[in-house]
């Protein structure tokens, strides 16, 4: 009877436990969340009030949204412009440098070939005559054959061959001299052509060609084709335009 | 032993409540109408242990069923938008209050009774 008497409060002692157990952890739980989530304002307003504001955030949230979505969508607006603004100084870029070449305003390189003509004008012949001097029409006419024959940049003694250069006569008889650029040249002439190296050298030789003539004639002249290696300096001169709109 | 219990009980209780996960505000409810349920089931004990029918069977199964019905009741509130849980709030408190009157009584009485008793034995004495 004593023994049941025991069991029987054990097992009261121990639900009872439990129960206790059950009350406190809930109530802790709830006072732990009662302090956590501190929106007195919200808890102080009414359900209407909260649905309100509630709206009103919800409108808020709504617009900014829209905003968002119209910056987003002009900056990658931006971003494509500014790619093509890129694109468009590349361009530009690589047009200016061809233009550049075109005019002459670069150190170009390439295939091509070196025509040295030396003027032997004055010396007697065996029949009694005296060589004529190169004078610039033998020049001229050479340079404008090499164009012909498709040559992309031609210098004279290193004066460069551009769209406003002059080869020029200056005085007459023995006194005289060329002038290219400007500048006054001697012999001996050094023609430098880039282009296709056959093509340039056949303009200028053979029948009719003037360096053949001119070998003709006496002076000395000397054909160099090269692969890769004639360098062409650049126009040294300003262009100016005074009259050019 | 029922104290060892009952402080058994509450102390682990207090230690893992603290310690457990914070629960979402939305059930917060929940919990608050459970614990108010609880603690009238308590009261409720209390007061039967006072008038000597405790059972501990009815005890316990009051304890929880009271506490999963106002729940039960609360979530259905929700559901039909309305506030039941405020009635389940004023039975059970109610009931506290009348069980709480009841134990004050049982033990003003108690203690008049026995003041009255030493007021007597000192009359005899004297």
């Amino acid at each position: 009877m004593k023994i049941k008497m025991k069991k029987e409060k054990i097992v009261m002692a121990v639900t009872i436990g439990i129960a206790c157990f059950a009350l406190m952890l809930v109530m802790f739980m709830q006072f732990k969340v009662v302090r956590q989530t501190d929106i007195t304002a919200i808890e102080d307003m009414r359900e209407s009030d909260l649905r309100v504001e509630l709206s009103e955030w919800n409108q808020k949230y709504e617009e900014l949204n829209a905003q968002y979505e119209d910056v987003m969508s002009k900056i990658s607006e931006y971003q494509t412009e500014q790619e093509s603004d890129e694109k468009t100084a590349q361009l530009l870029e690589t047009e200016l440098e061809q233009l550049n070449e075109a005019l002459g305003m670069t150190n170009v390189e390439g295939e091509g070939i070196i025509i040295v003509l030396e003027d032997k004008g004055g010396t007697q012949l065996s029949d009694g005559e005296t060589v004529k001097s190169i004078n610039i029409e033998d020049l001229l006419i050479i340079v404008n054959d090499l164009f012909a024959a498709g040559a992309e940049a031609i210098s004279v003694n290193d004066q460069r061959i551009v769209a406003m250069s002059d080869i020029f006569n200056i005085g007459s008889g023995d006194n005289s001299f060329i002038r290219v650029n400007g500048e006054r040249i001697t012999s001996p002439y050094i023609i430098k052509a880039i282009g296709n190296q056959n093509y340039l050298e056949s303009a200028v030789i053979g029948k009719g060609g003037r360096v053949d003539v001119l070998k003709g004639l006496g002076h000395e002249a000397t054909i160099e084709k090269s692969n890769k290696k004639i360098e062409i300096e650049k126009y040294n001169g300003t262009i100016s335009t005074k009259y050019l709109n | 032993m029922i104290v060892i219990a009952i402080l058994i009980g509450c102390i682990l209780g207090a230690i893992i409540g603290i310690n457990a996960p914070v629960i979402p505000y939305t059930y917060s409810t929940f919990l608050a109408i459970a614990v108010v349920a609880a603690l009238d089931s308590v009261f409720g004990g209390i007061t039967s242990v006072l008038k000597k029918n405790f059972d501990l069977t009815i005890f316990i199964t009051g304890f929880f069923c009271n506490s999963i019905l106002s729940i039960a009741l609360t979530y259905l509130g929700q559901r039909l938008n309305i506030d039941i849980y405020l009635a389940a709030l004023v039975v059970f408190v109610g009931r506290m209050f009348t069980n709480l009157t009841i134990i004050r009584r049982y033990y003003v009485e108690k203690w008049v009774e026995k003041r009255a008793e030493k007021a007597k034995k000192a009359q005899e004495e004297s």
